[in-house]
């Protein structure tokens, strides 16, 4: 993995090449406000009238037309379209457990490389990208922005971040939405190493302000299989009482307690409409986010079918 | 508490190895930073400390194990009311030793010290348990272990009892002690005890040697160590000697035997018949009117030869308290005839002086049984010298070397020859032809012809130089002034050969006047004076015809016939290779027993290395050829039966640590009394196994179902965290 990283270091040609395959945005047909061959990724936000369709479940109440209830008696869902130019706002965890790694990527790092990779690639669509960076407070926030040279502004204020220790998200994540002036895509690169409760908050404030949240949980592998033998002593990165056990012994506890937080942040991200996606460090970040996008563009594709029918 | 094998002890140092890994552990932590910290939340923290306490806990149950594993191997032993609450069982390693010499055939009454010793012995043998160790053991000149370290059974204990019997050996105390305590060592017991039955016999036990008392005491430190006597009176007549005092061994001839019977009781005994038998055939019987308590009495006995061969004589007295001493036994070689030979280079005066001092008579006149030839050197019989069995070489100047050969091997053969100095000798000559042969003829290299005269031109007179001599012994009977009359004027000088040894010698540590050597089976005597007047005196007096005819006795006698005592080692020895490989000896109860035959100091020799019974045996150079029988007596030193009394025993064993018990309800006491010692190591070894099967439990409970998740995980690349 780290060799691969290396290699990569931030955004290589040969990755960009490999990215240049993926079709991120094989969504919708909208085309970005400056080229506009592409479809919006915020499909559903725009005040476009597009055309109607029958109303299915899971469709949002708010966009049943109820005056075509009036006339016909049936439920149809009003679909927007709009050519639009959609910013992408990227926001990174760099608290102090971000800066865990059991091999020589810690997750900050894998984080810092996602973003620049994710930033790249909606620039290069000419998109707009804006960063976040928050541990126990917003350390830095770029306002979306089209041109490349925020690629640079990007790895120098990614190189600046010095992890803090954080004990809640939620906070961290209002902030950032109050700063939002516009409906975007918000990808979310953390562990999410807090209460489910404390991380639903904060993100369903950005979803409940129109955005598109995406949320990428980025994991060591050690922490998902805790593959610990003999004594060993945790210190935890956050301020914790050190532990002094023995990893193969509490290894079961571990995985289920692990196991159960994970699963119910995934239900709830699920239940608020946000897209989740596990990325483990270990893994080659072309094959992640190569995966992470034929996922997006199977079930974009899905909706827009059945949006059609 | 004591250990049976405390060196094992060390392995307690075993215990830090569990507490060393322990610690290597613990001290063996890997730090990691962690970000997942709220997942090792406080659940996970108390289970780490009851992994913790458990750990310390499994910890515990090992070492422990361990140290009662230790101290099970150490074999512990409890005594006391301290150890009361411990657990164990009462196990006895016990040495039952029987003195099994002859003495302890003597019977008082019906019973014999023997029986009464068996007797003893199977009441020891009803206070052994099951799988106690014992060891028994006869006693005697070499001892028999019987059982060996063996686990009691009752069965078997009685089985080897019933093959035990008195052997007619005399008891070797002196390696009583070493052989017990070797037998001790071997037993892997708690409680070790050594019961010694014997009669305690006065001789024994009456002045114990220092070596004797230091290693009773070192058997104390190993054992508990009783002594158990079965006592008798001291009432015992024994025939202790019988021997050839004069006549002749041979056919025709009557030979006077000296029997010596000796009352070693403590009142006199009456009447005492001696019946002396030749080859089982009674032929004489003397009487004794009395013998004091404690003194011997001699009888002769008067043995007429009607032939010729080995002849088996035993003179015997009736004595029912022990028979095995009352026999005596000697083996008579009767030849015949003895032919004696004699080349005279002096002249003539030399062999008449011989020949008359051989035939005693005044007449000089032979029987057809006795001849003595005499010849004028310088002639030498061209043909074979086997007519002959004894040859007088004197005053003869030189031999060749080819007569010196044939010499040779005429003595080889088990014939002797008798050399005279004198004027003519060439003592060069003689010293030549014993450089040129390996083996010398004569038994001293000869020098210069010297005066034996004093001042006063008076000869030194005779001594003997070894008094227990077959010459020497009736030389003893003689009056003194009739020994010292004679003189010995001059002599040759004489160096002796390593193989000889003086005989008689002159008076006042003088120079040797005869010398003795074997060759063979034969023997050689030199004298180192002439046969004639010209040195000496001696044909003049009777010392010299006594001299002669003990000296031609004594040659024509057999090495067999000299008894052997019960114990002793019984050879036969041949001139030339014999057909068969092994020679074979039969014992008194007729057992057969062959023997290898081999070549020692150019002879062959077949050696019985033990005669274990009292009686003739045979011995032959094959099972068809003819036998040669072997006198073998019972050493009369055990004949003394009586006891030490209780007293002086406590005083002499006091000191040792040896208790005597003296009869059964003494003995019974003092086992009761020193068998307290239990032996726990069960006890610790179970409970050790129980700790150890507990703490495997415990671990796979702890381990096992928290290590199975981990097993799924192996798969992982990271199976090691770094």
């Amino acid at each position: 993995m780290s060799e691969h990283l290396n290699r990569v270091h931030y955004l290589k040609p040969e990755m960009l090449h490999q990215l240049d395959d993926l079709e991120m945005i094989a969504r919708e047909v909208v085309e970005g406000l400056r080229v506009g061959s592409h479809r919006s990724p915020l499909r559903g936000f725009s005040t476009e009238f597009s055309h109607h369709r029958q109303y299915a479940p899971g469709d949002a109440i708010r966009d049943i037309d109820w005056r075509v209830y009036g006339r016909t008696s049936r439920y149809y869902t009003k679909l927007y379209e709009a050519e639009t130019n959609y910013d992408c706002t990227i926001l990174i965890d760099g608290s102090a457990s971000m800066t865990y790694g059991s091999a020589t990527v810690s997750k900050l790092e894998y984080a810092k490389y996602l973003a620049a990779s994710l930033a790249y690639i909606v620039l290069k669509q000419r998109d707009s990208v804006g960063l976040s960076v928050f541990d126990s407070e917003v350390r830095a926030y770029l306002p979306p922005r089209s041109s490349m040279n925020l690629l640079v502004q990007l790895d120098r204020l990614l190189h600046e971040i010095k992890s803090e220790p954080r004990t809640t998200i939620a906070k961290q994540l209002h902030d950032i939405a109050l700063m939002m002036k516009r409906r975007s895509v918000v990808v979310v690169i953390s562990d999410f190493f807090a209460d489910v409760n404390d991380i639903m908050s904060g993100l369903d404030h950005l979803r409940h302000d129109g955005h598109n949240v995406i949320v990428l949980h980025t994991l060591d592998p050690y922490e998902l299989s805790f593959p610990f033998k003999g004594t060993w002593q945790f210190d935890g990165l956050e301020q914790e009482e050190p532990l002094t056990t023995q990893g193969e012994r509490i290894r079961e506890d571990y995985l289920r307690q692990f196991n159960r937080y994970r699963e119910a942040f995934q239900t709830a991200c699920g239940g608020s409409g946000i897209e989740y996606a596990l990325v483990e460090t270990s893994r080659p970040l072309d094959g992640v986010l190569s995966e992470f996008f034929h996922q997006r563009e199977a079930m974009l594709s899905g909706s827009a079918i059945g949006g059609r029918t | 508490m004591t250990f049976l094998n405390p060196l094992l002890l060390i392995g307690a140092l075993g215990l830090a190895l569990p507490i060393l890994a322990h610690l290597i552990n613990r001290q063996q932590v890997q730090r990691t930073d962690w970000a997942a910290m709220q997942f090792l939340n406080r659940s996970i923290r108390v289970r780490s400390r009851q992994i913790r306490l458990r750990d310390l806990l499994l910890l515990l149950m090992r070492c422990l194990a361990l140290l009662l594993l230790v101290i099970a191997l150490a074999r512990p032993a409890t005594t006391g009311e301290g150890f009361a609450w411990l657990p164990g069982e009462t196990r006895a390693g016990v040495v039952i030793a029987i003195d099994g010499s002859f003495s302890m055939q003597h019977r008082d009454g019906d019973a014999s010290r023997f029986d009464r010793a068996l007797e003893l012995t199977r009441f020891i043998g009803e206070r052994l348990q099951p799988g106690d160790l014992v060891s028994l053991v006869l006693l005697g000149g070499t001892h028999r272990v019987v059982l060996r370290n063996a686990a009691y059974d009752p069965a078997r204990f009685a089985k080897a009892m019933e093959d035990l019997q008195p052997t007619p050996q005399v008891l070797d105390l002196e390696s009583v002690p070493k052989h017990l305590a070797a037998l001790v060592d071997e037993m892997d017991a708690i409680q070790k005890e050594v019961y010694l039955i014997s009669d305690i016999q006065t001789r024994h036990w009456e002045r114990t040697s220092v070596p004797l008392r230091e290693s009773l005491v070192q058997l104390g430190h190993s054992a508990k160590v009783f002594l158990i006597p079965v006592s008798g009176s001291a009432e015992n007549l024994a025939v202790t000697d019988l021997d050839f005092v004069s006549g002749f061994l041979r056919k025709d001839a009557v030979a006077r035997y000296r029997a010596t019977v000796n009352n070693f009781g403590e009142s006199p005994a009456s009447e005492v018949e001696i019946r002396c038998r030749v080859e089982g055939v009674q032929i004489d019987t003397k009487r004794i009117p009395m013998i004091a308590p404690g003194q011997s009495e001699t009888v002769s006995l008067f043995v007429p030869f009607y032939n010729a061969g080995p002849k088996r004589i035993s003179a015997e007295v009736t004595d029912a308290s022990l028979a095995v001493d009352n026999v005596c036994r000697v083996v008579a070689s009767v030849r015949e005839r003895v032919s004696v030979l004699c080349f005279d280079g002096s002249g003539g005066d030399a062999s008449r002086l011989i020949k008359a001092g051989l035939l005693a008579r005044p007449t000089g006149a032979e029987d057809e049984g006795y001849s003595v030839r005499t010849v004028q050197w310088p002639a030498f019989p061209v043909g074979s010298l086997d007519a002959f069995d004894v040859i007088v070489l004197t005053d003869v100047p030189e031999i060749t070397a080819e007569q010196a050969k044939k010499l040779l091997q005429f003595v080889r053969q088990g014939n002797s020859l008798v050399w005279f100095a004198g004027e003519s000798v060439k003592a060069a000559a003689w010293n030549k032809l014993a450089e040129e042969n390996s083996v010398p003829l004569l038994p001293a290299k000869l020098g210069q012809t010297v005066d034996t005269r004093d001042e006063l031109g008076v000869g030194k007179p005779l001594a003997p130089t070894l008094p227990d001599h077959a010459l020497t012994r009736p030389l003893a009977s003689l009056p003194e002034d009739l020994l010292s009359e004679t003189r010995f004027l001059r002599q040759i000088q004489v160096e002796p050969t390593d193989s000889s040894f003086p005989v008689l010698s002159l008076a006042g540590g003088g120079s040797p006047v005869l010398l003795e050597h074997s060759l063979g089976r034969g023997h050689v005597f030199l004298f180192t004076t002439s046969a004639n007047n010209d040195w000496n005196n001696m044909a003049l007096t009777p010392v010299f015809p006594m001299l002669m005819q003990q000296i031609v006795t004594h040659l024509t006698g057999r090495e067999f016939e000299q008894p052997r005592f019960v114990g002793d080692a019984l050879t036969l020895a041949y001139v030339d290779q014999p057909d068969a490989n092994d020679a074979v000896f039969e014992t008194p109860s007729e057992q057969t027993i062959a023997v290898p035959v081999r070549s020692h100091r150019n002879q062959y020799v077949a050696l019985l290395e033990r005669a274990d019974e009292a009686g003739f045996y045979t011995a032959k150079v094959s099972v068809q050829a003819p036998g040669m029988p072997i006198a073998v007596n019972v050493d009369s030193k055990e004949s003394d039966v009586s006891c030490l009394t209780a007293t002086a025993l406590s005083q002499v064993l006091q000191g040792t640590g040896i208790e005597v018990a003296a009869n059964e309800v003494e003995l019974d006491a003092r086992i009761n009394m020193v068998r307290t010692r239990r032996s726990s190591w069960r006890f610790f070894l179970v409970a050790a196994l129980c700790l150890l099967i507990g703490e495997s439990l415990l671990a796979d409970r702890v381990l096992g179902r928290k290590t199975s998740p981990a097993k799924t995980a192996s798969s992982s690349p990271t199976g090691e965290a770094t």
